[in-house]
Order: C-alpha cells, then structure tokens, then sequence
C-alpha cells in the first residue's frame, strides 16, 4: 500500500500530470480516428515522447514516458466508441461490438447516452481492473522471482504460443511471422559471446535492428500505406449527439453489464493472446445470452454498449499484468509499449517492483488519474472530439509519414533507418493485407533476445542436454500448457468447428 | 487471400530461412561461458521457418483461389508518395530538415488531392518550421539544420 502512496507521489508530479493528461488526450484521438488504431498509435509516439524526455533522468524519462504511452493504450479504448456509434465504423477493432447497438442507439436520437455510459463503462472499468492489478503485482511477481532460466524459456515460449494461436485467420501465417521476427532479433552482436552475426559489416547493423524503426514501420506506415492506397472515404453523415446526461433508468439497465463486463474483460486480458477485441466480443454474446430480452440487441440496448465498452477498457488493464509483473506482452500493444521500457533500459518482469517501483507503482498510478481524466475528456468534451472525425486524410496521412520519420531520426540520427522504416512500412501493408499478422512478428522481435539468453543459460547449467525443459516440472507445465494452446484450436478446426480469432490486437 | 502472393511469400520466406541456417553456419561455434554457442538459436529457427513455409505451401495448394472483389487501387498516389519519401530520407541530411520536410508535406497533400494550394502551404510550413523550433531549439535535440548556402 505504501508502494502506491509512493507511487501516487510520482503520478502527482507536476509534469507527470501533463504527461497522462497528454497521452489519455492523444490516445482519444487515436481511438477516434479510423485508420489509427492503438498499436500504432503508440508506435508512433514512443520517438516523439523519447525526444520530449531527453532532459530528464533516466529513470525518470522512462516513468514520464510508460505515463504518456500508457495513456494513449487506454484513451484509444476510450475514444474507439465514439466513431462506432457516431457513424457506425469502429475507430478501432475492439469497438467492433459497439457499433452494432450504438448505433442503433444513435439513430434513434440517443447518442448521447450512449456516448455517456461507454463513458461510464470506461471508467468503472478501468478502475476494477486497476485494482486487481495492485492487488495481484507482488503475490505474481514473487512467484516469477522463484523461475530459473529454464522456466522463464517455457514461460515466453507460452507466451508466443497463446499469441500466434489467437492472431489472424492461418495459424501457419501467424507461426511464420513470430519465427521470423525472432529471426530478425538475432542480427546484430550475440549478447552473450559478442559474436556478430548477420551484420555483413554493414555498422548499422551491429546494434540489431532497431525495435522503434521496426515497430512504427510496421505499425504507423503500414496503416498510412493502406488507407493511401485504398483511400477511405465515410461519405455518411454524423449523427447528432443530443442530450449527454443518461437518464436514471439507463444508467440502472446499464450497471449489471458494466460490472460483469469489466470482470469478464479483465479475465480474458490477463490472458495471453486474447485481446481487447476477444474481450468486447465475449461480454456482448454473454449479455445477449443472459439477458431477458435478447431480441433487443442490435435494435439499440443500452447493455449493447456498456457491455463491450467496459470488457474492452479492462482487457487493457488486465494486459498490463502480465506485462509487469512477468515481463511477457500478451498482444501486439503491451508489445510495443514494453520495447518502449526496454529502450529506457527498464526491463519489465518481476524485478521491475524491486528495482524501479517508482516507474512500476507510478504508472499504475497515473493510470488511476488518466482514468478520471478521461472520464471528464469523455463526457462533456465528446462533441469537440467528434470534430475530429472530420479531419480529411488528404492532411492527416502525409503528416503521419513526416512524424514517423521524423521520431525515427530524432532517435536514431542516420539516414539508413529512414530507408529501414520505409522499407517495414511497406512489408507491414503487404504482410497485413494478405492476413499475415503483425503482432507475433513484433512480439518475437521483443521477446526474441530474452529467449536467445534464457534458453542458452538453461543449457549451459545443463551441459546442453534439451532435457532439462521437460525435467524441471514448472517448466514443463509451461511446455505442455503451450502446446494444448496451439493444439486445441488445431482440434476443433479439424472438426469443423469454427475458432474465433483475434484479427487485430 | 490471394494464392499468388501466398506463394510468393512462402517462397521468400522459404529462402530467407535457407538463407539463415547456412549464414549461422559460418558463425564461430564456441564461445565462452556458454556451452551453447551462438549459432544454434538462428540455425534452429531458420530450420522452423523453413518447415512452417513447406506447410503454407502445402496449404496454398488446397485452399480454392477466390477472387474477391477488386476494389480500384490508388497505385500512382502511393508511388508517389513514396518515392517522395525516398527522397525525403536521401535530401534530408545535405539541405536540412525544415526544407525537406515542407517540400515533402506539399507534395504529400497535393498528390492526395490537388488544389487549396495556400491551406497546403500554411499547414507544412507550420508542421515542418514547428517541429524543428520545438525539438531544436527548446528540447536541444539535432537535426539537419539549414544547408550551408543558406545560412
């Protein structure tokens, strides 16, 4: 308790409070806009808020930085129900769900209320998966102090399972992508031997590929690319807002699916691999089961909205727990937004409670005021974010490549991953556009170096037998969990069961 | 999905796991302290990638090709664009990031759709003269300044 008393301390600083006031304010933006959605959202930022921190300490531009980022993972969730129920095209995949009632609900005059419970739902949410994350950081992280290297192996092994499993329409796609973006994290010096390995003499390469450059190309290009060349165009009118404040009966329709949702939503977000989107889409089908009147969804139920809204809100904070306290990121967001810690040189993972609590306790913190904050953005700001909207892409997408390459080079100064980042930004749309998934890729490229390290430690104490793996029995748990993952999906499609699947995290 | 470019794919990936088991065979194999040198990571991944692109092509061979509809592509904008940005990235460091940045962002506008030449001006001078007061002259960061001629 007294770790986020301190940890309040640190949210509270002045700059600090600027920092989430700015991240929860971009990340609304992001969720806002079609085209933008979370994962590249802060791809983009991580070089633009390493720029605007370089004054500061190092452990201190690392705390200012997770605040901002964090922020814009969990203001994208929020400002993601705007556009769906608006105009009824999500601003990003998790808000999927909430455009099927919201804008119903729209139609028929009650935006307003809608906006105001996803709102609601929101914030409620975010609040209870916050506090089963304080409660749950030290008992986990002390269990994961407890692993030796051969458990950490099986336990990321796990990790890169429950991810490939869950994304996209072809487990092989996913499969290939996350070998090959471990494949990319091995150029660059061996860590452990410093061996150069498929470096060519090319000295840029020495260092490895360059995680940001990588990430944003990917990411912030990739979409930047797609939508130039198929230029997207929502030619359908706003729909008015209307009146803000719901009336006591919505708000008492609303209460039992904003709490079983953000249980629900906070449980599949601990939960590698399983998304936000997974999140919303379970919470609405278990509101329309257990719900009296199931033919009212999609004709504009108010629990169509706050159901949803609020799985989604605390999927991203169940995501944050296993991210913390095990260091291993359960989607292509916690992903990206662990590379961020990684550059700062804060390594994420059990220790991170021990050796930076300010960073650890500060975010889960500052993620308590973002909150607040963004339950005032949301509800009587709505209208000027719905602005927003109407942001023609003619300005937005080539101001998008300039701030990429810009954060690229204000980090990396060299022209070389200017020509890198073009180069991932392309292989990012053709990669995205025939359903091979990106998240594994980037979650590889991450993860790829602790494997590398871990795996070889194990071996080392071992005298290279690959037995000991199996031998140890956590460790062994972990494999077999593995691969009842990949293999149970694997099952059930070969029964001609349909699996639904993550298409975006 | 596209069976063309599914194979094409397959293929590229296919040799790019070729590729890294026989280049991991060319790193040294010993190191100290690790009895595990660091050639075995990258070999027994080259290895699985190799095996996961044999099973895609197997799985290109049975799914039916199916021809969805296609939507017009904006091939020439995207060309555009980004050969600008190639140049962007290769001008940057001789004549400066503020001029680069201005002639890309016009460009960038016009070829997304021509006309309101002065709105175009105004918001590229301001992002790219923006940018660099805010990052260059009050967080102290380094970019290509002015080229020398202009200064």
């Amino acid at each position: 308790m007294t770790f986020l008393l301190d940890g309040f301390q640190t949210a509270l600083q002045l700059h600090n409070l600027f920092f989430a006031f700015l991240g929860v304010l971009i990340g609304t933006a992001v969720g806002v806009l079609p085209g933008i959605g979370p994962m590249s959202g802060v791809a983009l930022l991580i070089p633009v808020t390493a720029s605007m921190t370089s004054g500061f300490e190092p452990a201190q531009a690392a705390t200012s930085s997770i605040i901002l980022l964090a922020g814009v993972y969990y203001g994208a969730m929020y400002g993601g129900s705007t556009t769906s129920i608006l105009l009824n095209t999500p601003g990003e995949s998790s808000s999927v769900v909430t455009a099927l009632d919201g804008y119903q609900m729209a139609k028929q005059g009650r935006a307003g209320s809608a906006l105001a419970i996803a709102a609601i739902g929101s914030f409620a949410a975010g609040i209870v998966s916050l506090i089963a994350l304080v409660l749950l950081a030290e008992p986990l992280s002390n269990v994961a102090l407890k692993f030796g290297p051969a458990e950490y192996f099986s336990l990321m092994i796990l990790g890169l399972a429950a991810v490939s499993g869950l994304a996209g329409n072809s487990m092989t796609k996913a499969w290939m992508m996350t070998v090959f973006g471990l494949l990319l994290s091995t150029i660059g010096l061996d860590s452990v031997s410093g061996v150069a390995r498929f470096t060519y003499n090319i000295s840029f390469l020495y260092g490895g590929l360059e995680f940001l450059t990588v990430a944003v190309g990917l990411f912030a290009l990739g979409e930047v690319f797609k939508a130039i060349l198929y230029n997207e165009q929502n030619n359908d009118g706003i729909a008015k807002i209307g009146r803000i404040i719901p009336s006591r009966e919505e708000l008492k329709e609303s209460a039992g699916p904003i709490a079983r949702g953000s249980l629900l939503g906070f449980l599949v977000g601990i939960l590698p691999g399983a998304g936000a989107t997974l999140a919303s889409f379970f919470s609405y089908m278990l509101e329309k089961k257990i719900s009296k009147h199931p033919e009212k969804f999609g004709k504009g139920t108010i629990a169509g909205v706050a159901a949803p809204e609020s799985a989604n809100n605390a999927a991203s904070g169940g995501a944050m727990i296993p991210l913390l306290t095990l260091g291993i990121p359960g989607s292509g967001t916690t992903a990206i937004l662990m590379g961020a810690l990684m550059m700062y040189n804060v390594q994420p993972g059990p220790l991170l409670f021990d050796e930076h609590p300010d960073v650890a306790w500060g975010l889960i913190a500052s993620m308590f005021i973002g909150n607040i904050m963004l339950l005032i953005l949301n509800m009587p700001l709505v209208k000027i974010f719905a602005k927003i909207i109407e942001t023609p892409p003619k300005y937005l997408l080539p101001l998008i490549i300039a701030i990429s390459i810009f954060g690229v080079y204000a980090v990396q100064v060299t022209t070389f991953d200017i020509f890198l980042l073009l180069g991932f930004g392309v292989l990012g749309y053709l990669l995205a556009a025939h359903d091979f998934p990106l998240a594994p890729l980037v979650l590889g490229l991450v993860l790829g170096p602790m494997i590398e390290n871990n795996m070889r430690r194990a071996l080392t104490a071992s005298n290279g037998d690959f037995l000991v793996f199996i031998e140890k029995p956590i460790s062994f748990v972990l494999l077999i969990a593995a691969i009842l993952w990949i293999a149970i999906p694997f099952l059930m499609k070969l029964k001609g069961k349909s699996v639904i699947v993550n298409e975006d995290m | 999905m596209n069976k063309t470019f599914d194979r094409i794919a397959t293929l590229t990936f296919l040799a790019i796991g070729v590729l890294f088991m026989i280049e991991s065979l060319r790193i040294s194999k010993s190191a100290y302290g690790s009895v595990v040198g660091p050639n075995v990571f990258p070999f027994l991944l080259g290895l699985i990638l190799v095996l996961l692109s044999v099973k895609l092509l197997f799985e290109t061979m049975r799914y039916p090709s199916t021809h969805g509809e296609k939507q017009r592509m904006q091939y020439k904008k995207f060309w555009t664009i980004f050969i600008t940005a190639i140049f962007y990235a290769i001008l940057l460091e001789p004549i400066g990031y503020v001029i680069t940045t201005f002639l890309f962002l016009i460009i960038g506008f016009q070829t997304m759709e021509k006309g309101s030449i002065w709105k175009s001006i105004i918001i590229a001078a301001c992002f790219s003269l923006g940018v660099y007061g805010l990052y260059v002259k009050m967080l102290q960061g380094t970019l290509p300044s002015w080229p020398i001629w202009l200064r």
